[in-house]
Formats: structure tokens, sequence, C-alpha cells
């Protein structure tokens, strides 16, 4: 991200000497800021200079990792407060609290389970944060190492206390787990773990200005791999704090809150913690950690994420090919549309409920809607005969009749002439499947 | 774009003629109909011809308040008919104009603190209007910094990159763009940018064609406000559009219409 | 250090919608319910008031639906004959904030009620129970816009929310409403821009059904596509915000409809034994679904499960907490 003039301005001499070139230090400072120049042509900047101008111009939010291999977890570096301006680019790591108390090694395997397939897509639970809550040191690094034995995902060391954070990170060398907290109490000793360690450290403050104030602190200590909770537990509070922290993060540059996000759920009722923790995750949690860990629970929860980070600007595609819809068999009917997700989806929960098993074949338009491939030949006669003969619908049903969505009744004739298959024009709209079926196929 | 509405401006006959014998009927004719039109502000000059700049100011300032709730853009070159205006204007009001030259800016930027002005900033000063985007900008950049050591946020100044006529100055229209760009990197939050829209047609045919044209292409560029004539149907759909396609407002098949009547 | 609190400032508010209307009001309704009214981003109380609290409707049926199986008929199976009965159920015992009449039956391919019967199920909510009531028709324009003048008629007063009216066809609905002081539900598919096009033609029929229009942007459900009608809600929410009176009405989804259509909601555990238990899946894809509404500026919505009802309500309470600094 670029830097304004006046930022840049601040940092040089301000002598108007033209040794640049330009007639006065503001000049050259919007040259650079408009990409005209180069740092270099003021023989007068120091070092100083240039490293507070390069971190002005780091990103508004610093990306933050945690794990290690193919189990790192991403954090931050967001750029938007919509996603319809732009996208979100690293999916809110979703953790589930593991308690030093419990049954430790029963917790992790459940938490492994918490793996989903659904519509093509692999939903990972991606984080475990154990907590100290027996308060004895020998106890957690206990837990700590049960956990790190069943599980390869990134981990979250959560204690206030730096013997118990030392005697936990003692069992998770070299996984770079994330340092749930360094307080205004404790910060030196935790920055001091985090520093040894290389791992990335959570700050938790008691409000925004508490928790801006202890970030200064810690990057005067020269530690930058930080993570943010204001304190706040109140489903309300934790939403607008989340929100000052993007909104200054990224409108206005504020340094102290440049960091991803850490959110805890409050609530005892499990329904009631999946619904705040997707509050958490909508806006603006990089992490959200959380007690329940029913498969039931993090189902709902892993599938909102994955809908509020895919990328707006780019249509999502489901797999092209052959789709059983209930117990289909070789006399069920087939219906033809095209693989965006949407439009396969509606589709698909339309012959669904019209309980007669049924087969889609999506066509791969590269994931768009059926009258835009069409105006784009992407849905055309060739292609779709193509799509059949490669789908193995020959194979799998006895009969050669297909169902063409009621858009693209033109193509019916160049169709059946391609593909040998006679072409039935299904309804325009896909809410009316379920009548449709009923009269041609019930 | 925010509408100025160009058209209280002893320049102009009517207007002229209605400050010599303090008729209020054509100054406040003008102000309700340029606020019909859609204008956000009300330009006020007394024009080059009035003897008592401070006297026909205040005047023409309490009658157009009577006809008209829009905030004003007091536009002289004499401070003193300007600050005489901002004691008795209703709501916060709009400086036109400050060059870039130290005694004006002091004068302007600590009268602008005073009254919670905005300010209209030119980017030219002793040497006249530059030829080049690059010493504009550097202006531009200059009466920010200045405004700031009043206090004065850079939101709160228009930056006017001073457009010339396009049939004697035609090299100009280019460098006049780039700089609506560029100043949009003088500082975080930016000052915003305002031109007077007829200048670029002065002196030609198809006036309002080519002030049309140009005031879409500035709004590509990042305008932000023109001082402009409320009353060219045509030019207001066209800017009614360019919000479109610069994705400002969300399209729909009434968009003209909604746009023409959002201020009424 | 104090940290200076970024506040947005917005040129305009969401416009409010009273739904029914007391005796004195010239209905029969024991209160009425204000929506809308918004004047910042959902739940951020810390830059500008947001004086009504969103609503839930359940949803029930002038008919029986068959088609919900055994899931709902432990809730409502003693009582789905009778739209009155279902009615009380819901508000009584699970609380609903106000009811939405869908009249399946109007549908030929149901039992294709007549109009006198339809009628006749609204009168039977009305008499049943207290609050403000929603009737949208069956979903079928042709038969629909048959229905909706003898309906607002025979409710004048009211101030029913009555839908749905879409850009092919709203003067019918439009104009019912309009002679009977009724709020009128305006359905767009899942476009801002058919959105925005059907409030101005409504408008430009009546300046004063502007101010009675609830936006139906037409949600999907969590997993089919949600993430599309949540950023159009966003930005139609954000453009209110900014200034776009179009634009600036509160809006309502049907939460309960999508959410309960989905394999996710329907699939039982032996089916799927890596998704776990099945209603309680369900009502997690229902209570998610109406969680991510929320947060892009729903105000009304319509959902099936009660258990959904119960912990969208918990959540509702506790986002109205103020969080100003």
């Amino acid at each position: 991200m670029g830097l304004t003039g006046l930022e840049i301005y601040k940092h040089l001499p301000k002598t108007n000497c033209k040794d640049c070139g330009l007639p006065t230090c503001l000049a050259f400072a919007m040259a650079l800021a408009s990409g005209k120049g180069s740092l270099d042509s003021c023989p007068h900047v120091t070092e100083e200079t240039k490293s507070a101008l390069d971190d002005a111009s780091a990103p508004p939010i610093k990306l933050v990792k945690a794990g290690v291999g193919d189990h790192v977890v991403e954090l931050g570096e967001e750029t938007e407060i919509f996603r319809h301006d732009k996208r979100f680019f690293h999916p809110t790591g979703v953790a589930v609290l593991i308690s030093d108390h419990d049954d430790v090694a029963a917790k992790v395997e459940a938490f492994e389970q918490l793996e989903f397939h659904r519509v093509g897509m692999h939903y990972v639970t991606d984080m475990v944060a154990v907590r100290c809550d027996s308060g004895e040191a020998g106890k957690f690094k206990a837990a700590v190492e049960t956990v790190a034995g069943k599980t390869k995902k990134a981990i979250i060391l959560v204690a206030e206390d730096p013997a118990a954070m030392e005697a936990g990170l003692s069992a998770v060398a070299g996984r770079n787990p994330l340092i749930y907290a360094a307080t205004a109490a404790n910060y030196e000793k935790m920055v001091a773990l985090a520093k040894a360690n290389s791992c990335p450290l959570a700050v938790k403050g008691t409000s925004l200005d508490a928790t801006a104030e202890l970030v200064e602190k810690i990057v005067a200590l020269d530690y930058r791999e930080l993570v943010l909770d204001s304190g706040a537990r109140e489903t309300s509070k934790v939403l607008a704090d989340l929100t000052q922290f993007r909104r200054l993060a990224v409108r206005k540059k504020f340094r102290p809150f440049g960091y991803p996000a850490i959110a805890f759920t409050s609530k005892e009722d499990p329904r009631e913690e999946i619904v705040q923790a997707g509050a958490y995750l909508s806006k603006y949690a990089d992490i959200v950690v959380l007690k329940a860990d029913a498969r039931q629970q993090l189902l709902p929860l892993l599938a909102w994420r994955q809908n509020l980070y895919t990328d707006p600007q780019k249509p999502i595609a489901v797999e092209a090919k052959l789709y059983d819809i209930g117990d289909a068999n070789e006399n069920s009917p087939l219906y033809v549309t095209t693989n965006f997700s949407l439009t396969y989806f509606i589709v698909e929960s339309e012959v669904e409920s019209s309980r007669i098993p049924s087969r889609i074949l999506a066509v791969d338009t590269g994931g768009i809607s059926v009258l835009t491939a069409y105006a784009d030949n992407k849905f055309s006669a060739e292609t779709i005969a193509a799509a059949i003969k490669k789908s193995g619908a020959e194979d799998k049903v006895n009969h050669r009749k297909l169902v063409l969505p009621g858009y693209v009744a033109v193509l019916k004739g160049a169709l059946e002439e391609e593909s040998g298959w006679e072409v039935i024009v299904g309804p325009r709209e896909a809410s009316g499947i379920t009548k449709f079926s009923k009269e041609n196929f019930a | 774009m925010i509408i100025i509405g160009e058209r209280i401006n002893g320049m102009f006959k009517d207007i002229a003629r209605a400050i010599k014998d303090r008729d209020p009927v054509p100054v406040q004719e003008w102000a309700r109909k340029q606020e019909h039109n859609g204008a956000h502000y009300l330009d006020i000059n007394v024009g080059p011809s009035s003897p008592d700049a401070v006297g026909a100011m205040t005047w023409l300032i309490e009658v157009t308040q009577e006809a008209s709730k829009l905030p004003l853009c007091l536009d002289s070159t004499k401070y003193d008919a300007i600050e005489a205006g901002l004691k008795i204007c209703r709501r916060p009001a709009m400086i036109n104009s400050v060059p870039a030259e130290k005694a004006k800016m002091e004068r302007v930027f600590s009268m602008a603190a005073e009254y919670g002005a905005e300010v209209i900033c030119l980017a030219m000063n002793e040497e006249g209007i530059p030829k080049n985007a690059d010493v504009r900008i550097a202006l531009a950049a200059e009466l920010v910094v200045v405004a700031d050591g009043f206090g004065i946020s850079p939101e709160m100044l228009y930056i006017d990159p001073l457009v010339l006529p396009c049939n004697v100055a035609q090299d100009h229209g280019i460098e006049v763009l780039r700089t609506l760009r560029e100043i949009k990197l003088i500082s975080d939050p930016a000052p915003k940018t305002v031109v007077g829209l007829s200048n670029i047609s002065q002196g030609t045919k198809n006036r309002a064609l080519i002030n049309r044209t140009f005031a879409v292409m500035a709004m590509a560029n990042g305008l932000d406000a023109g001082i402009v004539d409320a009353d060219d149907d045509e030019l207001m759909e066209a800017i009614a559009s360019a919000r479109i396609i610069l994705n400002l407002d969300i399209y729909c098949d009434s968009y003209v219409d909604v746009f023409m009547q959002r201020n009424r | 250090m104090t940290v200076e609190i970024l506040k947005e400032k917005y040129r305009n508010t969401v416009g409010e919608v009273v739904l029914g209307a007391t005796r004195e009001q010239g209905g029969t309704r024991s209160h009425t319910i204000t929506v809308g009214g918004e004047g910042a981003l959902p739940f951020l109380h810390f830059e500008g008031s947001i004086p009504n609290r969103p609503v839930l409707a359940l949803e029930i049926w002038d008919l029986a639906p068959a088609e919900w199986g055994p899931l709902f008929e432990k809730y409502y199976g003693d009582v789905w004959s009778d739209p009155g009965a279902w009615a009380s159920k819901c508000v009584d015992q699970y609380g609903a904030d106000l009811i939405q009449l869908r009249l399946k039956g109007a549908d030929p391919d149901t039992k294709g009620a007549a109009v006198e019967e339809c009628i006749a199920a609204v009168k039977k909510v009305l008499e049943a129970v207290g609050v403000p009531l929603i009737v949208v028709g069956c979903g079928k324009p042709e038969i629909d816009n048959a229905l909706y003048a003898p309906i607002a008629e025979a409710a004048a007063g009211e101030k029913l929310l009555i839908g749905v009216a879409e850009l092919e066809s709203y003067k019918a609905v439009t104009s019912a409403c309009m002679a009977n002081q009724h709020n009128l539900i305006a359905q767009s598919p899942i476009d801002i821009n058919i959105c925005k096009q059907l409030n101005i033609l409504i408008a430009e029929m009546s300046t004063a059904m502007a101010n009675r229009i609830i936006i139906d942007p037409t949600i999907a459900a969590l997993g089919y596509g949600i993430e599309y009608s949540y950023s159009i809600m966003e930005r139609a929410r954000n453009g209110a915000l900014q200034g776009d009176k179009m634009l600036a009405m509160p809006m309502i989804g049907n939460v309960g409809i999508e959410a309960w259509r989905t394999k996710e909601a329907n699939q039982p555990e032996a089916d799927e034994p890596a998704w776990g238990e099945q209603e309680e899946r369900g009502i997690l894809w229902e209570a998610t679904t109406a969680m991510a509404y929320l947060q892009s500026g729903i105000d009304i919505m319509v959902l099936r499960h009660p258990e959904t009802l119960k912990v969208i309500k918990a959540t509702i309470d506790d986002l109205m907490q103020d969080n100003s600094y």
C-alpha cells in the first residue's frame, strides 16, 4: 500500500535544498507518493527515515502464522471492511477449546473428527486451544503433550501465568503455537517466551485503549508477531471492538491495531455458542475459540466460513460431472444444467424436493449461469453433447431422454442431432422443477 | 459530485441589476431554482463592478438565506467581504477561494478555522497558474500543510487545479486531470477537489457538450465538486450516469429520475 | 492512550414501518411492531441509533404441510390442520413475535382453495392471536393476484404485511395494500438493481406506499449461495445509510423455508454419519443462516423451527445491548 505525500514529507529533511532536482521537499514527497521517483534521489535521508518509511508502507494488517507444515493457519493481512468491495483473504481460524481439567485425550480425539466433506469441498477445524485451568504447570504441560501427540493442527496455549506457559511451550517446541496471552501484568515475561520460541503472541487488553497501549509496549520490546484481544466477552461489545480493530487498521492505518484479532465465545449453550461464534467470524475475528465440539455444531459454522471467504468476483463452480440425487437407477430422469454453483445447488435442491430419484449433469461452463454460458457459447449443443459422453451417462441410464433448462429451449433441435438424445424442454426457473417432474416422471 | 450552483453572480446582468437596485426577486428565484435542480451549495459572488463589496455580499447572503436552506459558497477576492459574510451565514459556509500565497493563506485559513468554513484552494501562487501537473500538485500539498497548521483537516479543503478554456490552453486539460488524481495522494484523509466547470468551454461553440464531457472525465479522475450550471439538465443527467459507472450509486432502470429527485 | 473510535457519518436512516394496528388504531391487534429505523450498520450502537430490534415470525400454512415431515410433526402436528390453533401455539408456546400465514392452499396443485377459504384462514389467525400478521400468497402470481384485493379488504385496518410484489407483477398487490392501508413485501430475485427499481415503481404508484415497503431481497440458505444475498443486503443497507432512499426500507427474509430445504438439514445421520445428529444440525443450519442475515441488516425473519427462534431471540437480546464507547 502506498504512502501519502504528507506521510513521506514528515520524514524528509524539509530543507528545500533542491538536491533531488525538485523545487521543494513537498514536491519530492508528492513525486514519491505517485510512484514517479525514488527515495535514493535524496542524499540526505537517514537509515532511520528509510526504515520508518518501510514500516509505514507495510500492509494495514500484518500476516501472522500459527502452526507448522501443512497445518499452518495464516491470519490477517485483510484489506476490506466488506467482502463485496473485494474479498476477505485468510479464513478465520476455528479453534476448539480443551481444558486441562478435561479428559484431554478423548477431547482431542473428538476434535480430530471435526472435518467434513460437503458439495465437493473439505472443511477443516484448524486449531485446538489448550487452557490451563488447573493452575498447575505440570498438569498443563501434560495436557499440551497429549494434544500435541494426537493432532498435527495448530495449537493455542491459553495461560496467563508465565510459568505455566513456559511449561506448556516446552511440550510443543517447534510447533509454532500461538501464546495466549500477554497482559499488562505479564507481558515482559510473555514477550521473552515468544521471542525465545519465535511464536506468535496474543495481546489481551481490558479495553481498546488498554490493548493499544499494551501493543505499543510490546512493539517497543521489538516484537511484532501479535494477535489482538480487547478482553471484551459480551457479544455486542466484542462485535464493536472487532469492528474498531478492522476499521482503524484498514481505514486509518492505526498501527497498534494492525494485527489479526482473536475472539472467545462466552455462551454455555452450544447453539447460542455457535451463533455467537458465527457473528464474530462474520465481523471480523481472525480466530474464534469455542467449546462446542460436536460434528452437527461445527459443520454449519465451517460452512459459513467457507461461504463468507469466497471471492465475490469469481463465480464458484461445482465439479462438472454427473450427480446422483436420491437412489437413482437406470430409469431415473436426467437433468442438464451448468456447473455454476448457485445454479447447480438451486436445481439440486428442487430436484431433491421432487422426491423422484434423478441425475443432474453439471456441464462445465467455467462456473457461469445458464443464460450467460449460452450467450458465451459455453452451454451449446456441442458442449452439452460432449459432456453427456464424458459423464458416462450412457452407461448409467437405459433411456435416452434429457431435461434441458427452459431458457435454452432453442438448443433442442441441435442438441438432439448432436447427441442422439431426446430433449425434453424443462421449466425456465428451477422453482418449476417440482411440478414439472410430477407431471413428467411421477 | 457535489454541485455548487454558479448562478448568483454579479457577472450575470440580472444579478448585477438586482444588487444595484437591492431587488431580492431575481436572487431568490435563482436560489430556489438551483436548489430544485439539485445544487448542494449556492455560490455567492457580488461581481466585479460592485463598489461596496461588503454591503453587496451581506445583502446577497441575507436575501438568499430567506429563499433557500442550502449552505453558501462565498466567492470573492475581497476577504473583508467574505469575513462579513461568514458572520451572518446560518450554516457553515465555504470560502471561495485562496491561492498558495503566504499572506492570503494566513488570512483565509484563520477565518476558516474561526467560522468552521470549508475552503476552496487554488493550485496557483504569485507566479500564476502552473503549466504542468507536478507544480499544481506541489502547491496543493503546500495548501494542505499550511491549513493543517491552522487545525483544518484536509477534508475541509477543496483543491481547484484551475481549468483553462480548451480553445486557448488545450494542453492544460490533461494536466488538470492528472492533478485531480494525484491530489488524492497528498494525505489520508485526502483533500477534496473542485473545478469551475464552465471555464473549460469559455469562448467555444458547443459549450454545454464540452462542459458535460469534461465533467464526466473529471469525475472519472476523482473530482468531488463542481461550480456548475445546475439548470443544465443534460449535464445533470451525464453526472447521474457517471455516478453509476463509477459505482457511487446503485444502478436501477430509473437512476436518472432518482438522481434528479434526490434533493427535491 | 486513547483510541479515536471510528464512527461512520451517515446521511440517512432506514425508514420505519409499523406492522399491525390496535383497536384504537382501527385494527384488532393487541400491540403493534415497528421495524427499521436503523441509523447504523447492524448492532453498531456506538455509531448511530438502532431503535427497533429485528423480529422473528414463525411460518404457518392454511393446510397441513405434508412435506415438512415427521421432524416438524412433533412440534406442529397437533395444530397444523387448524391455522388458528397453529398460530396460537407459535405465539403462546414458542414465543413468535409475529406470524406469517402462507396461503399454500390456494395453489391448484394443493387443494385449490377458493378466495373465501383464504379469507377465512386469515380471519381465523387474526382471531386466534394478537400479534401482527404477515400474509403471503401461494407463490403463483396468477392465483395470488386474485387473492390480494379481497384479503386486504377483509382485513382492512389491520395493517397486515402482504406479499409479494415482484417486478413482473406488483400492481395488483400494491393497489390492494394502498386501498386498505396495509404494508407490502417487495421481492426481487437476489438482484439489487431490480430491488431498487421495484421500489421506485411502487413509489410511483403511490408515494405513501413507499413508506410501507419491506424489501425481500430473496435469501439463500447457508451453503446454497448465502454469500450472494448477504452481500446484496450489505450493499443495500450501506446504500440506504449513505442516502439512497429507494433502498432505505426494512428487509425481510424467509430463512426457515430455505434452510429446511437443504440436504444438510434433512439428511438423516444414518446416511451421513460424519455430519452428526440430524435435528440439531438442522436447527443450527437454520440458526447460522439467520445469524448471517442479522449481520447483514435484516429486520424481519421468518423461521420454522421453534428452537431456532429461541436461540436467535437470545442472540438478538445480546446484540441489542448498547456498545457505545
